[in-house]
Order: C-alpha cells, then structure tokens, then sequence
C-alpha cells in the first residue's frame, strides 16, 4: 500500500514535507553484527545526547549479540534493564531546539521510505547560498549536521560519512524490528512446511475425488 | 467403548444425526469451482482473528497512555508477541480479501437469487459488523493513524439529523478521540468478533436450509450432489494450504506493508498528519464519501455504498440462470464494476487534486449507476439472450435437470416470444 500512498509526517507542528520535492537513495542495511556495533558506537556518540530509543534497553543489546565490553561502555553505571535514553533533558532541548528530539525506536518504520529516508536526510546536510544550513530531504529540521556532511566536499571524505549513515541506519533499522532475523529465520521453515503440506492436501484431495465418476 | 459412548450421547443429543446430516451426509454439488472455498476460508480467518486477539489482549494495556508502548511490549519482549501481532494485523487485511472474493463470487454467479437472499443479507450484516470490528480494532494501537481515522470517522456522525453533535460525543465519550473511547472500542472489539459468530451461524443454517449454489446456477438434482465431507472438506483444505502461503508470506516477510508508517508515531491530538488515509479496505467506499461536496450527503452516499449490494436480489431480476457466466453483458459488467473498484481505491489513496476528485465523481457516478441499470440491462439482456437461446449445452443441463427435479420457476413476463 505505501507504495501508492505519499505521506510523508511531521517532525514538528505544522511542517510538511513532501516527498516528491526529494528523490531517496535506495540503500539496503547491512544487518551484520560489526554494522550495527559500529552503528551503535556512532549512535552513541552522535545522536544519544539528544536523542532516545526508550524501547531498547542496554540487555537487549547484550541479549542479541553485541559485545558486552562495549555494552558496558555505552552502560556506564546505568542498570542493564535500563532504555537507551538520552543525556538531554526535555526541558534543555526545548529552549536549544524549541522542541523535544523524536525518540529513535521506531523511526526507521516511522517515515515513508524507511530506511532510505533516515540515510538520506542524514547526508542531505548543505550549505544554502546564503551560507545557512539546509537540509535537500528534510529543510525544517532544528537538528544540526552530526555527521558534518555539509562542510565536505573531498569525495573520499564523503564516501566515509555516508558509511557512517549506513551503519547508523543498519543499526537503527535493527532497533525498530529487533526481530526482523528471527522472523525471517522461522518464516522460511513455515514457507517449506506450507509448501509440503498443501502439496500433500492437493494430493489428498486428488485421491478422494478420484472415488467419483 | 467407543459406541457405548457415542450411543449415551445420542440418546440426549442428535451427535450422530448432526455429523450425517451437516457433514457426511451434507449434499453439496459437484460442480463447485475454487471460488466456493472463500466462505471456509472466511470462517478459519475469523477463528485465527479471535485467537491471535485473545492472546494480545493478555499483553494489550487499553489506556492512552499505555496502549502504545503495550504494543512495542508485546513486539519486543512477549514470547513470539512479534508473531501475534503480525499475523493479527495481516488477518484484518486477508479477512477483507477473502470477504470481498467470497462477495464478488456472489455477484458473478448471481448466488443472491432465490431462495438465497437470507443468505446475502445476513453475509451483508456480517460484513458490516467486519467493518466496525476493523475500524474500532484499528484505534487499539494508539498511533497516529489510528487517533486521527477515528477523529475523521467518528466525526462523520455528526451528519445524524438533529443529534448529529450528541451522537459524536456519545460515540467518543468525550469531546475528542481520548482514552474513553480507546477503552469503548477495545470493550466493543472484543465483543464484536463474538457476536460475529453468532451471525456466522445463522448464515450457515441458512446455507444448509437452501444449500450451495452452483456456477451453473440451477438447482442441480440429487444424483449431481456429492456429500460435503470428504470430499469438499479435502478442497477447502487443499485451499486453505494455498491461502496460508500467501497469507504466512505476508506475516513473515512483509508484514509492514499492512501498517502505515505514520501509526509508529505515537497519537498526538496536536499534530494532524498531512494526509489521513484508511486501511485499503476501504478506501473505495473513502473515496466515495470524499466525491460528494456536500457532508451530509457524502456521509450517505458512503453508506448507501456499501449497503448497496443488499439490493441486489431486487435489482437484478433475470431469470437466467448461472449467473454472469451465461450472460455476456452483465459478465462486461461486472468486470467494470470491478475495475471501477480499484479506481476508486486509487483515488482514495491519492491527496485530493481537483484531477482525482474528478475522477473520483466519475467513478462514484459509475458505481452507483452499475447497480441502477441492473434492472433494465438484465431485462434487455434477458430478452435477447432468450431469442437468441441459450448455449446448447446449458438448455441441455436445464432440460436433464428439469427431467429430475421440478421445472425452473421461470415466470412470465410481457414481451416473451411464445
């Protein structure tokens, strides 16, 4: 359906964004243990300050695989059980921003695009004529360029903050379908059973209607 | 043992008598074709619907300030919750599908003639409560999709004459969309599926009081029935398993093509998403409401729509039989009306230009203009198709059938060549 359909939300009060306006890379995430470790070493540096993923917790991170050194890094003297909440408190934000950063949990399924919109609003920083930063996906945003994208021009330079926003992405996609790999894992299986079982039925069936003239 | 047993049953209840004459000694025709497995596999999606529903509302929290992150509890740390709720969510959609292919079959093959308007009535109170149940089930997640589908929704009420302000307020429980009406619609969700058994079972015993219809569309003499257990439960079966292909693919590999990403934002009453869309279910009958300038009218074009095809057994009052398949005009028709379905759905997707709302009038004007020219085009239809006779090998099978059975009730009408 959200192929035909162009919504596009906000990110604050009243803004629009309109898909048309912005053409998305299409990139695929890299749903490999070292991406998203480096993904959400990054996350942690860059976006954590302000930002929240207040459904993942520090030992879903360990429960899935990620090395427990790092965890703890990440952790410090939090609880395991404890969400990635950010450092920013709501109060601060508002007066730096005017509004609270969006919480990070879901929001590679929360915009139309999914993944490729979130890689390419995050190296969709530019410099206006006027010398103003902009954004080509996301031209309201009150969010500054982390990745530092805007500034450069050398094209290897770019390459490396565009793998930066992969993995950012591979991570955050993680993040909101925690379960993605299981779920394809079991859907395999289901797929075959299926297959088998109604090959099986067909052939039931045959035999049973066979009895008739 | 065993028959000891069974005979202390039947001695207080007719087991026995049931099994042989609803099942082992059901008479079913033959000739039914793939397009009559829908209404089992409807009933095995409704059973699947209740059970995956039951287990979420273990896990579910209805209250505004909880039902959102319930959900993520529930796709996050439940034991295979992810599961549940994907195949929930996707049950909706393949309940839909299967309801309206069960509904297009009917009108094909005219299965609404006598005597099996009941059944096309109670299936038409069926699909009804089937909307209500979606709609109110699609609030339940909280997100902001479901708060503003509901605003707009419930908002319609208020084209109620003289009341219209009360009935909204009465609806919601409060001024706005809030946690009062979170916890109506999950009360009534609950309920609805329930009392969607109860009309299941009225439809069935109207379906075993006239029994199936067939694609030939006459009443098939005892000698071309065959008993529904095994050899239709072994088809449904069969059916079932191609089903669940399709259906499991979409629960395991994509089941966020269902869910719009604007329901993974939380509800919020001050931010009002740019474009607010139903579930595709209905957006041909959405697009209909927004084809009419007018509210009032638009919110009675809109559910004179769906209630549309209770007509059906007036409208169309020709006396072939079979349906589209032996009368070429109403078979273009038909394939019309469908194409002009999807158009309409289009146009219920699409943002409002003046372009789409164009044609969306059009296609407004043709949906209700198909139903209206039923009459007249089946009569002409009737005329020319009984001048010009029948396929030889249908007026063959009425003529066999006519030698075992009653004759066809066919009436007169003024304009018959003798």
């Amino acid at each position: 359906m959200r192929k035909f359909i162009v919504i596009l939300m906000l990110y604050c009060f009243n803004s629009v964004v309109h898909a048309e306006d912005v053409r998305l890379g299409n990139i695929g995430v890299d749903a490999s243990l070292p991406a998203l470790e480096r993904g959400a070493d990054l996350l942690m540096n860059a976006c954590h300050n302000c930002h929240s993923l207040k459904y993942v917790r520090y030992r879903d991170l360990s429960a899935f695989g990620f090395d427990k050194k790092k965890v703890d890094g990440w952790r410090g003297d939090q609880p395991p059980e404890a969400a990635l909440i950010g450092l920013l408190a709501d109060e601060s934000a508002v007066q730096m921003f005017g509004k609270v950063p969006p919480d990070l949990s879901l929001m590679i399924k929360a915009r139309e695009g999914g993944e490729n919109y979130v890689y390419s609003y995050l190296i969709g920083y530019y410099i206006t004529p006027e010398g103003l930063l902009s954004n080509h996906v996301f031209p309201e945003t009150k969010m500054p360029d982390v990745l530092g994208v805007s500034g450069v021009t050398d094209p290897v330079q770019r390459t490396e903050i565009q793998g930066k926003a992969h993995d950012i992405v591979s991570f955050l996609a993680w993040a909101a379908d925690p379960h993605q790999e299981e779920r394809h894992r079991l859907g395999y299986y289901v797929m075959v059973y299926l297959l088998v079982l109604t090959a099986l039925l067909f052939a039931v069936k045959n035999q049973i209607w066979s009895r008739l003239k | 043992m065993q028959n000891k047993l069974i005979k202390w049953i039947d001695h207080r209840f007719p087991l026995t008598n049931f099994v042989k004459h609803e099942l082992t000694g059901y008479p079913t025709p033959r000739n039914l074709s793939y397009w009559w497995n829908f209404g089992f596999l409807a009933g095995f999606v409704l059973v699947l619907q209740v059970v995956t529903g039951i287990f979420l509302a273990m896990h579910y929290k209805p209250d505004a300030t909880l039902s959102f992150d319930s959900i993520q509890h529930i796709m996050r740390d439940v034991n295979y919750g992810w599961l549940l709720r994907y195949m929930h969510a996707t049950g909706a959609s393949a309940f839909f599908l299967v309801i309206y292919i069960h509904m297009a079959r009917t009108l094909y093959y005219g299965s609404y003639r006598a005597p099996r308007e009941l059944m096309w009535w109670t299936g038409q109170g069926l699909l009804l409560m089937l909307m209500a149940t979606a709609f109110m089930g699609y609030l339940l997640p909280w997100g902001q999709m479901s708060f503003w589908g509901a605003t707009v929704i419930t908002n319609l009420f208020r084209a109620t004459p003289y009341i219209g302000d009360q009935v909204v307020v009465w609806l919601r429980g409060d001024y706005t969309v809030g946690d009062a009406t979170l916890t109506r619609f999950f009360a009534l969700h609950y309920l609805f599926p329930f009392l969607i058994i109860g009309g299941v079972v009225v439809h069935l015993v109207a379906l075993h009081t006239v029994k199936s219809s067939n694609p030939s569309g006459i009443d098939l003499a005892a000698r071309d029935n065959i008993p529904f257990h095994p050899y239709f439960t072994s088809k449904d079966f069969y059916g079932l398993g191609l089903f669940l292909i399709v259906y499991c693919s979409f629960v395991f590999f994509f089941p966020d093509s269902m869910i719009e990403p604007a329901n993974n934002i939380p509800a919020n009453p001050m931010q009002t998403p740019t474009h607010i869309v139903p579930e595709w279910y209905f957006l041909p009958f959405y697009a209909i409401l927004r084809s009419v300038p007018n509210m009032v009218g638009g919110v009675a074009a809109m559910g004179l729509s769906v209630m549309m095809f209770a007509f059906m057994p007036f409208l169309d009052r020709s006396r072939i039989p079979g349906g589209a398949s032996n009368r070429p005009i109403v078979r273009i028709g038909f394939y019309l009306f469908l194409l002009n379905m999807l158009v309409l759905g289009y146009v219920g997707a699409t943002p409002p230009t003046d372009q789409i709302i164009l044609v969306g009038q059009v296609a407004t004007l043709f949906y209700f203009g198909s139903f209206l020219l039923i009459p007249f085009i089946s009569i002409a239809e009737e005329r020319w198709l009984i001048k010009r006779g029948l396929p030889p090998e249908v007026e063959a099978l009425i003529a066999s059938e006519a030698r075992g059975k009653i004759k066809l009730p066919f009436r007169r009408r003024s304009g018959d060549i003798k």
